[in-house]
């Protein structure tokens, strides 16, 4: 599976991407929504990694663009702030997860099962 | 005072007998001492008694020395000599500081003005002494009960940004969990990772010392200690503050940075300058979060002796009404915190010889505060 991760930390990026490939997904990875934006739209059966605090455009945004998508690709948001923040940021958005940091890899791999 | 001057011809005023004022001495709170010009003690009232536990009979036509601690003692008699010799007046007419020496050896802090009299009997130097150490005392409590205010003030704007650090900290463990588990993984697989392990292990053991840095930075702002001082230049404190503040902030506001050309050092406690930082970035971003394009400049600039650091945001400015209990203790407007930042702030810069004010901004203009502190004074130049 194709997975684009937006994330703006360098190192959880690229952790994310190091344990992505390692359970067989290709990864591109994104700064900011502003970059994903860039290049071609995902779209199913790709999945997208959001982080909900990002630089310029906010994360929450990015994800309802993205399930507002005609064929949207799989929307994973990733965050460390509270359940009420997430709550707040998420109102009416239903991505088909949500994984809270610290993250592990038992938890992406049984949202991006390996192929 | 002339006025009340008898004409020269009338007849003697009444004088007050010496019994009467003896009385009048032993009556008075302060010590008094009258010493001749060979600082021989002739009066010695009450007050001296109890305060150097000595008896006025024991007092009495010794030389004032005995009330000295010894390196007072050694140069009095030199002081007395040379006055009496050049007129020059080293602390006649002028109050000061001295030590005082109790019979049992305790060294105390004592405040003495001496004035002078001509006598027919020769020249008289009256000393006036008050005990310092009750005033010390109470300084000194409100000294200790200030620095636990301020003190108490920082843990609480570390509480108040535990959501945001707790936030800051998830990022590195994040980033060392998955580092750790990408190697568990391959190595349970048996997959050949002899080239690449090293890197992810150097990578994994940066994420944990930045974990380590955040604590780190946390715990030098949070942890009690005396307040002290050092000459330090300001930006590079402020510049650590700033990224305090910011932890978990996550970027949606534009800080503007400015710094000053060849400032001047200050004397500072720098965690406490820090926590002025923190206090009034924290309170700008606050502000500034109402308006689509949040920004605040912090510029730091000299002018007179002095350093300035400006805080402006961009938000709506302080109301009027705000305006007057802006720096009242526990008179916050915001539903979080104990409102004690601005009053702690400023407790702090006019403890150091500074101030912070504040322009209420409005009318489009956001509030800006500045904190002025004065410049190290420049240490002279040896030889």
């Amino acid at each position: 599976m194709r997975v684009h991760v937006v994330e703006d930390d360098a190192g959880v990026s690229d952790s994310l991407a190091l344990i992505l490939r390692n359970i067989g997904h290709t990864v591109i990875s994104h700064r900011d929504a502003e970059s994903l934006f860039k290049g071609s739209v995902p779209e199913a059966p790709d999945a997208v990694i959001v982080d909900l605090s990002l630089p310029g455009i906010p994360g929450a945004q990015l994800v309802r663009w993205l399930l507002n998508l005609a064929a949207p690709p799989r929307v994973v948001v990733i965050t460390g702030q509270s359940q009420g923040f997430i709550d707040h940021q998420l109102r009416g958005l239903v991505p088909d997860g949500v994984m809270r940091k610290p993250l592990d890899v038992d938890a992406i791999a049984r949202v991006l099962p390996p192929l | 005072m002339k006025d009340f001057a008898p004409p020269s011809d009338a007849p003697h005023p009444p004088t007050v007998s010496e019994a009467r004022l003896l009385s009048v001495l032993d009556t008075a709170a302060d010590g008094i001492i009258v010493i001749d010009e060979h600082a021989r003690i002739l009066i010695f009232n009450k007050a001296c008694e109890k305060m150097f536990g000595v008896t006025t009979a024991e007092a009495v036509g010794q030389n004032v020395k005995l009330v000295m601690p010894t390196e007072y003692a050694r140069d009095h008699d030199a002081y007395v000599g040379s006055y009496i010799r050049t007129g020059v007046k080293k602390i006649i007419g002028i109050g000061r500081e001295v030590q005082g020496r109790h019979a049992d050896g305790t060294v105390f802090p004592l405040e003495l003005s001496v004035g002078e009299a001509a006598t027919p009997e020769g020249r008289q130097f009256i000393g006036i002494l008050r005990d310092l150490r009750p005033r010390k005392e109470s300084e000194q409590r409100l000294a200790d009960l200030q620095s636990e205010l301020v003190h108490l003030a920082r843990v609480s704007a570390i509480d108040e940004m535990g959501a945001a650090i707790a936030h800051e900290l998830n990022q590195p463990l994040t980033a060392l969990m998955l580092y750790l588990q990408a190697i568990r993984r391959a190595h349970s697989r048996g997959i050949d990772i002899v080239t690449v392990v090293g890197d992810i292990l150097d990578k994994a053991a940066n994420e944990a010392e930045r974990a380590g840095h955040i604590i780190q930075r946390m715990r030098q702002f949070v942890e009690k200690r005396d307040p002290e001082r050092h000459v330090r230049p300001l930006d590079p404190l402020i510049d650590e503050a700033i990224d305090l503040t910011l932890l978990g902030q996550r970027h949606r506001i534009r800080i503007i940075r400015q710094t000053g050309e060849s400032l001047p050092p200050v004397s500072v406690d720098p965690v406490q300058i820090q926590q002025i930082v923190v206090n009034l970035v924290r309170n700008a971003i606050e502000a500034a979060a109402s308006v689509p394009d949040p920004a605040i400049q912090i510029r730091t600039l000299a002018s007179e002796g002095s350093v300035r650091l400006e805080v402006q945001d961009n938000g709506p400015g302080i109301a009027p009404e705000a305006l007057s209990k802006l720096f009242e203790a526990f008179a916050s407007s915001k539903r979080r915190g104990m409102g004690l930042g601005l009053a702690i702030s400023r407790t702090i810069a006019q403890n150091h010889g500074g101030d912070l004010l504040v322009d209420p901004g409005g009318n489009g203009r956001g509030a800006c505060f500045t904190l002025v502190l004065p410049a190290a004074p420049v240490p002279d130049e040896v030889g």
